[in-house]
């Protein structure tokens, strides 16, 4: 596996209004990864998100991806730059329907034939979105839409995904499906920051792990190795 | 009968100015949220910039068209500027009064520069005239303006649901800061929104000279009403609704002054608010859904 650096978060501070909610965060992930972010409800997680794509100005220091300095950046010059995002509670686009969704991810692209190949590419990654695609997003069920949050993100071919909750509220089946696409979508060269609370799942899949507690990294260490941590296994995965 | 059908030939023109009126109305609304009440003085700006080309400049109607579009862009982006980026975001109300602000200053500025006197605004040779049907008559211009209004809502209705930017212009009326993590630029998103609008305000500028020959600084102060009920009618957002809702408004209203007793004729412009009322009462989300376009 590649070494090379993709994303470096160093020492983030970040917050809403006067409210700090990251205190110093850092955060690597390598071309090829999948890094999981876990920790409890309010700790940070979906705002270290928001940080990376740009939705949230950080106060202090830097984000780094794929070489670039992109701390300051607006979230559609990030994007630009091949960072693709599926959003908690996903966001879809309720007015439009499934395919219009998924151009909407696709914006991106150049050419019609890209935009071809990536719809025949989501579409075999999730055949029912296919079935559904004259359909109005905002009817479908639950599973379908963070099917279509997925779909919609993987539309431009991005570099890195950052993944929010993709488990949250999913039947057990389902579940399963969201992770072999990761894998499957990893494995065609997208790099993954993935944030879940389910822990077990996210440790599963993932290389390289970190745990987020009051705004902060309380511990870092390769999947393997947290999996294993008495900690992570009292508090994350229910084990005693 | 055929004063029935005559009178619904003679609305169509009022109707299809409001219809190109209510569309870029509904999309500046639907997309970023703003009731512009300077549609009007738009509108009424690229009247002007049509009626200096032609009558001044004594430029060809086609030339002075184009350039009386042009002006109502001009126009457009100026109140974008001025009126609407400063206080983007900081909700309805502010919105409300900086457009109506920029409404009066306009209207004001327009009426110590050239008065509000009537212009003539003068029909090319080949709109002039009629064809009789039976006991019809058919103006070339009507069909003129028909013809355009068919043309443009349909290059329009193209671009909203099948284009690149139509499909972005409604991600970004859902949800703009999803929209933006997809690489949307929604400053751009709302810049080209506003040369839509102010480009189909300038195409019923056109229409309006052509549809009555004369032109004055005023002039924006009444339609601009009547297209946003229009754009009500119809779903407030959806572009093919508000085409829809013009052409009732405006073929209705003139009915209704057909048939009024001479003595109530002052009651004309009464007919838009009996209309909207029984939408709000009825079906206050318009005719057609909206937020979809």
């Amino acid at each position: 596996m590649s070494t090379e650096l993709l994303l470096e978060l160093s020492e983030v501070t970040a917050g809403y209004g006067k409210m700090p909610v990251l205190h110093g965060v850092s955060i690597k992930c390598h071309r090829g990864e999948i890094v999981t972010l876990l920790g409890a409800n309010g700790v940070g997680k979906t705002t270290t998100l928001r940080t990376i794509l740009g939705q949230l100005k950080p106060r202090d220091g830097e984000i780094k991806f794929n070489g670039a300095d992109i701390t300051r950046l607006p979230p559609h010059k990030t994007a630009a730059l091949g960072v693709a995002h599926s959003p908690e509670g996903r966001n879809i686009f309720g007015n439009l329907t499934v395919i219009e969704n998924l151009r909407a991810g696709a914006h991106l692209l150049k050419t019609r034939k890209e935009l071809k190949e990536h719809l025949d590419r989501v579409y075999s990654m999730f055949p029912r979105l296919k079935e559904r695609r004259t359909q109005i997003a905002g009817s479908l069920s639950g599973g379908e839409q963070q099917m279509l949050a997925m779909g919609r993100a993987l539309m431009s071919n991005p570099r890195l995904m950052l993944l929010d909750e993709p488990s949250l509220g999913l039947a057990p089946q389902l579940v399963k499906l969201v992770a072999d696409t990761l894998t499957e979508v990893n494995r065609t060269g997208t790099s993954v920051l993935l944030v879940e609370q389910n822990a077990r799942l996210a440790l599963e899949i993932s290389r390289y792990g970190y745990v987020m507690e009051k705004g902060a990294i309380a511990l870092e260490g390769n999947a393997k190795e947290l999996g294993a941590n008495e900690q992570v296994k009292k508090v994350y995965l229910g084990i005693a | 009968m055929t004063y029935f059908i005559q009178q619904m030939l003679n609305g169509v023109c009022w109707g299809s100015i409001l219809a190109m009126l209510g569309a870029g109305y509904t999309m500046t609304f639907g997309i970023i949220g703003l009731v512009n009440f300077a549609h009007g003085e738009i509108f009424m700006a690229g009247a002007f910039a049509a009626y200096f080309a032609l009558h001044v400049a004594g430029l060809p109607f086609g030339v002075a068209a184009v350039l009386g579009i042009l002006g109502a862009i001009a126009i457009g982006l100026l109140v974008e500027r001025i009126a609407f980026r400063p206080v983007r975001g900081s909700g309805m109300i502010t919105l409300f009064i900086t457009s109506f602000a920029a409404s009066i200053g306009i209207r004001t500025l327009f009426v110590m520069l050239f008065t509000d006197r009537a212009k003539p605004f003068s029909m090319p040779a080949f709109l002039k005239g009629a064809y009789l049907i039976g006991d019809l008559f058919i103006f070339k211009k009507t069909i003129a303006v028909v013809i355009v209004l068919v043309v443009v809502g349909a290059l329009l209705m193209y671009l909203v649901k099948k284009t690149k930017t139509g499909i972005a212009m409604r991600a970004m009326s859902y949800d703009s800061e999803t929209a933006q993590s997809m690489g949307i630029n929604t400053e751009k998103i709302i810049i080209i929104t506003f040369i839509i609008a102010s480009a189909l305000a300038g195409v019923a500028a056109i229409m309006w000279g052509v549809s009555y020959g004369r032109i004055r600084s005023s002039m924006g102060m009444m339609p601009v009403v009547d297209a946003f009920i229009a754009s009500v009618i119809g779903g407030l957002g959806n572009v093919f609704g508000a085409i829809v809702g013009g052409l009732i408004l405006g073929i209705g209203e003139t009915l209704f002054v057909a048939y009024l007793p001479p003595e109530l004729i002052g009651l004309r412009t009464l007919f838009v608010w009996i209309v909207l009322f029984i939408i709000i009462i009825v079906k206050p989300s318009g005719l057609f859904r909206a937020n979809v376009k």
